[in-house]
């Protein structure tokens, strides 16, 4: 998929510093000299081909009453691997799951009201993929540190990627 | 906190407003409030800090970012804060979380995630966090396929007890 240097801009943009205003789209087309029309347009077809999955507030998962979450891994034999996968995107709890390399190679995300709960979808879990529990590593946070999912657009070959 | 108002409008916007000159008017008319008190109401739901921030999602692959890098690195525990937020500030950076070890087992205790052109391009990334933090004791692990990936706070309409899906 090609991002066009205007779609780049734009997608910066957007995500930098999305306007709450009535006419947002004017607001940006108006700091970026693009025509209102043109933003929409561009933003749509970026939508349409998959690049942006929705403009929306993104929520904060401690103020909707989720307070604990673990990060699990599973070393799953490869012929189990796709059933294991569904019986773990099953629960709403599970956000984040995928297929890493290494030997462990399932990893996913829980989250849950509190840690009773936790325990226990994690405890059906394993006990309904049938992966020995000796498989399977439970990390659960310590500390955050950062959660800022943005991409940067913009000046990708300058840049060297050295300490920064 | 929030009122019943402020919860509607999460349900109503959280999987995405319209690309049309006042995307946020359907959601003011099924509340009954004008588009200006849903854009203020919104910015104080960002202020308190129930809503983290109002923007894109992106999906990375759509978006030439192929690789999809958790870096697993064990850093001595007194120095676990110094590295953690040295990794933080990095722009390459989108997760950074301390996790518990299970000694014996696994003792990586920082995780951080990395969104990158390639894998060539995310190992060079990560050659350099270590150069710059010191954290020379990690391993790379790129997803190789996606089961399931959706934003981890929800508003669900009726609250009630996890569906199974």
């Amino acid at each position: 998929m090609r991002l066009d240097p205007l779609d780049r801009v734009l997608l910066q943009r957007v995500q930098d510093d999305f306007p709450l205003d009535p006419r947002p789209y004017r607001v940006i087309g108006e700091a970026l000299g693009m025509p209102e029309l043109e933003v929409m347009a561009r933003l749509a077809g970026l939508s349409r081909r998959g690049v942006i999955r929705h403009i929306a507030p993104i929520l904060e998962p401690g103020s909707l009453g989720i307070r604990s979450s673990t990060l699990v891994a599973m070393r799953v034999p490869e012929k189990q691997m796709h059933e294991v996968a569904a019986i773990v995107n099953g629960y709403d709890g599970v956000s984040h799951n995928y297929r890493r390399d290494g030997d462990y190679n399932l990893w996913f995300t829980v989250a849950a009201a509190g840690e009773e709960e936790l325990h226990g979808i994690l405890e059906e879990i394993v006990r309904r993929s049938t992966i020995p529990p000796g498989d399977v590593l439970n990390l659960p946070m310590v500390r955050r540190f950062k959660l800022d999912v943005r991409f940067r657009f913009l000046a990708e070959e300058d840049d060297d990627g050295q300490g920064r | 906190m929030m009122d019943r108002v402020d919860k509607e409008l999460l349900i109503l916007t959280q999987d995405g407003i319209g690309f049309e000159e006042r995307p946020f008017l359907r959601a003011a008319r099924r509340l009954r409030i004008s588009e200006e008190e849903v854009v203020a109401r919104l910015q104080r739901l960002r202020q308190i800090g129930v809503v983290r921030r109002f923007g894109m999602r992106i999906n990375p692959r759509k978006a030439e970012l192929m690789a999809n890098a958790m870096v697993v690195w064990s850093v001595p525990e007194n120095c676990v804060a110094e590295v953690g937020a040295a990794m933080a500030e990095s722009p390459d950076v989108t997760h950074c979380y301390e996790r518990r070890t299970i000694p014996g087992r696994w003792e990586y205790n920082l995780y951080t995630v990395l969104h990158c052109r390639d894998r060539e391009d995310a190992l060079r990334r990560v050659a350099a966090l270590s150069r710059a933090t010191g954290a020379a004791d990690y391993r790379v692990l790129f997803s190789t396929e996606e089961f399931k990936r959706e934003p981890s706070g929800r508003i669900e309409p009726a609250a009630g007890p996890g569906r199974g899906r």
